[in-house]
């Protein structure tokens, strides 16, 4: 799983009592998720007598998050650890970005428009990309979804913009 | 044993089920379909065709698949999942013998000798006894879960609900100890997952939690949305900033000679025995049964081979018994699923996704009330095994052609299907958008060495567990010693804290981590 050769050493950035960053960056952010978690259920009912109410698990788990979180930062200060990852955003932005489109166009536009608009977006996620490729591939994968889903398995699912449908 | 043969005949006859078909331009003729056969078969080939794709592994396979199941009957979509199941597995051992790119886990081992066995122009009898070792392993774990199934069920309707929720916590401290890595960061990764499974409404009070009057949030985090986005779109992010291209070495002589010799067959008969036994033993147990069998199995083989050196260097055992062993527990991890209702991995939570939204709740009760369903998918399972060895064999030249298509075009294809399928699950577009917000996590989770296949168990059995520890707590009146004095549940607390005990201990964590070292050297 851990590409070694992508981490590039931060020595000169973090300080040098935090031993194993990737741990303790990790740590720390599911603690920000278990208090985030615990400020979101604040409002629900705790316990009445012995039974439960419907904070109590969420609220349970919360602080359990967090004190093993606050264990893993430990261990980040503690042991020696690996140095935190590069990460690319070219990838996570246009992946994430085609995403996004495919979920505003779908209604509006019907499956055929957002399927082929989401897959040039993507596609721009990777430096290797070569449009008039590219262009063929998302038809063809347009016209097999189109073909796929709504007949192959009878998925309901609009395929044409709602103007042209009125 | 009269049971178990009558059993395993409605499964047959479930499977063999044909279903007449009046197309009307035969003008009322009609023709006998095997439906839930085609159904297997189509499953097979699909689930082989995407776990082929190089960096997609069996989980990401099964949630990517799950939609195009939603339209069936139940028991038709069960027996394609598990169909998809099985074909995304041995899909995922192709890759790793042809590309040295293991999809998942579960497959790092068979890269080691495979691969070099492609490299050395022995590509086919790898393949080929993979998938034999995979056909016998199956066989022999179907008839397992056909003995144990009935008398688990019976056990499973003695158990209360603090026994329930003992067995679910020996089962998420099972997934620690089994799996890979640090043993803190996976009990927080599981209950990362038990925080999410939180979200939406309360199952009792009907109040609604952490929802932030989000509508869509109303009814709790999609499970197949959740799942895809961890696994299938951050998996392709991943593969995006590895270069894609880069570290794909694919074995460039075309693969002849399918068949092993008989020298082969002989070597590798113990290993497959071996490996079949290990994994169905392993199975069982909840956690990642199939990623430690395989680990372990071919350790084992490379302990009591006379050459312990030849391994890594294209030895056929280290392709056999790690494939029986991961295809043995497979299935064998079917039977905590089938009897008690508890998933024991990430891929078998995703059949409960599966079950649940079809109406079926799973848990000894449906092995009472629908025994068409269970014993249907047991015998499918055989056929599919069947299928597997007949179909794979002849399309291995296909499989190597798809291995050739470029990452760049993949990936665009990858997003869009996934796409289309989480919006098919509810036709909701904000579905669609949490799935990349989850695609985001997951790969944030890769890059911090945070293993995402515990937050879907953990999510999974959240509402479970939440649910038999308020029942508990009730029926003993608030007591929390009730999961002590039950003598049941007592001594599954007792097991799982002997276990995280042992696994905390440096001696065993060695070894544990011996075990897996295989995939480094």
């Amino acid at each position: 799983m851990t590409d070694t050769q992508h981490s590039v050493a931060h020595k000169s950035i973090l300080p040098a009592w935090i031993r194993g960053p990737q741990d303790f960056f990790g740590g720390i952010a599911l603690m920000l998720i278990a208090l985030f978690a615990l400020w979101a259920s604040s409002d629900l009912q705790g316990m009445q007598g012995f039974s439960f109410g419907a904070g109590t698990a969420p609220r349970m788990f919360g602080y359990l998050l967090l004190a093993l979180g606050a264990g893993i930062t430990a261990v980040g200060v503690f042991t020696e650890g690996p140095h935190l990852q590069v990460y690319a955003w070219r990838g996570p932005l246009f992946v994430m970005l085609a995403i996004v489109v495919f979920a505003l166009c779908i209604r509006p536009m019907g499956m055929i428009f957002s399927a082929m608009a989401s897959f040039m977006v993507a596609a721009i996620g990777s430096h290797e990309t070569q449009w008039k490729e590219t262009f063929i591939v998302g038809v063809c994968l347009t016209a097999f979804c189109a073909l796929l889903f709504p007949y192959a398995l009878g998925l309901p699912l609009q395929m044409l913009p709602t103007f042209l449908i009125r | 044993m009269g049971d178990l043969f009558s059993n395993l005949g409605l499964g047959f006859g479930v499977v063999f089920q044909f279903v007449q078909w009046t197309p009307s331009f035969l003008g009322g003729m009609s023709i006998p379909i095997p439906v839930n056969i085609l159904l297997c078969l189509i499953g097979a080939l699909v689930g082989t065709l995407v776990g082929v794709l190089p960096g997609i592994g069996t989980i990401a396979t099964v949630a990517m698949l799950l939609p195009i199941t939603f339209g069936l009957p139940p028991v038709g979509a069960l027996i394609m999942l598990a169909g998809i199941y099985y074909g995304a597995q041995y899909g995922g051992s192709t890759t790793s013998i042809l590309v040295n790119i293991p999809g998942e886990a579960g497959s790092v081992v068979t890269a080691l000798d495979g691969f070099q066995m492609a490299k050395q122009g022995r590509a086919g009898p790898a393949l080929a006894i993979a998938a034999i070792g995979s056909f016998f392993a199956g066989c022999v774990a179907t008839v397992l879960i056909a003995v144990l199934g009935a008398p688990l069920t019976k056990l499973a309707l003695a158990f209360g609900p603090a026994e329930y929720f003992s067995l679910m916590v020996l089962g998420l401290i099972f997934a620690v100890v089994l799996a890979k890595g640090s043993v803190l960061k996976a009990i927080a990764m599981i209950v990362f997952g038990l925080l999410l499974s939180m979200v939406g409404s309360d199952i009792e009070t009907g109040a609604s939690r952490m929802s932030f009057n989000i509508p869509e949030l109303a009814d709790g985090l999609g499970f197949a949305t959740v799942a895809m986005g961890l696994f299938g779109f951050a998996e392709i992010i991943r593969n995006l900033d590895a270069g894609g291209e880069g570290d794909r070495e694919l074995v460039q002589q075309k693969v002849t000679g399918l068949m092993p010799t008989r020298q082969d067959l002989k070597d590798s008969a113990p290993a497959i025995l071996r490996g079949t036994v290990l994994g169905s033993i392993l199975g069982i147990l909840p956690g990642g049964g199939a990623v430690i069998a395989s680990f372990a199995a071919y350790t084992l083989e490379k302990k009591l081979a006379k050459n312990p050196k030849r391994f890594g260097r294209g030895a056929i055992e280290g392709v056999a018994a790690p494939e029986s062993a991961n295809n043995a527990a497979a299935q064998t991890s079917f039977i905590p699923l089938l009897t008690l209702g508890i998933p024991p991995n990430a891929v078998m939570a995703l059949m409960v996704g599966a079950m649940t939204i079809h109406g079926i709740v799973p848990g000894p009760q449906v092995m009472q009330k629908q025994p068409e369903l269970v014993w249907g998918m047991i015998a499918s399972m055989w056929i599919g095994n069947l299928m597997l060895l007949i179909i794979n064999l002849p399309l291995v030249g296909i499989w190597v052609r798809l291995l050739r298509v470029p990452y760049r075009l993949m990936f665009p294809s990858i997003v869009i299907f996934c796409c289309i399928g989480i919006y098919s699950v509810n036709n909701a577009p904000v579905d669609v958008v949490l799935a990349g917000v989850f695609g985001l996590v997951g790969y944030w989770l890769i890059k911090h060495d945070f293993e995402p296949a515990p937050l879907l168990l953990g999510m999974v059995l959240g509402p479970l567990m939440e649910e038999n520890l308020r029942r508990a707590l009730l029926i003993s009146r608030g007591d929390g010693t009730v999961f002590f004095t039950r003598p049941l549940s007592a001594s599954l607390m007792a097991i799982s804290a002997f276990l995280l005990v042992l696994a905390i201990l440096p001696s065993l964590r060695k070894k544990r981590d011996e075990v897996f070292v295989e995939s480094e050297t």
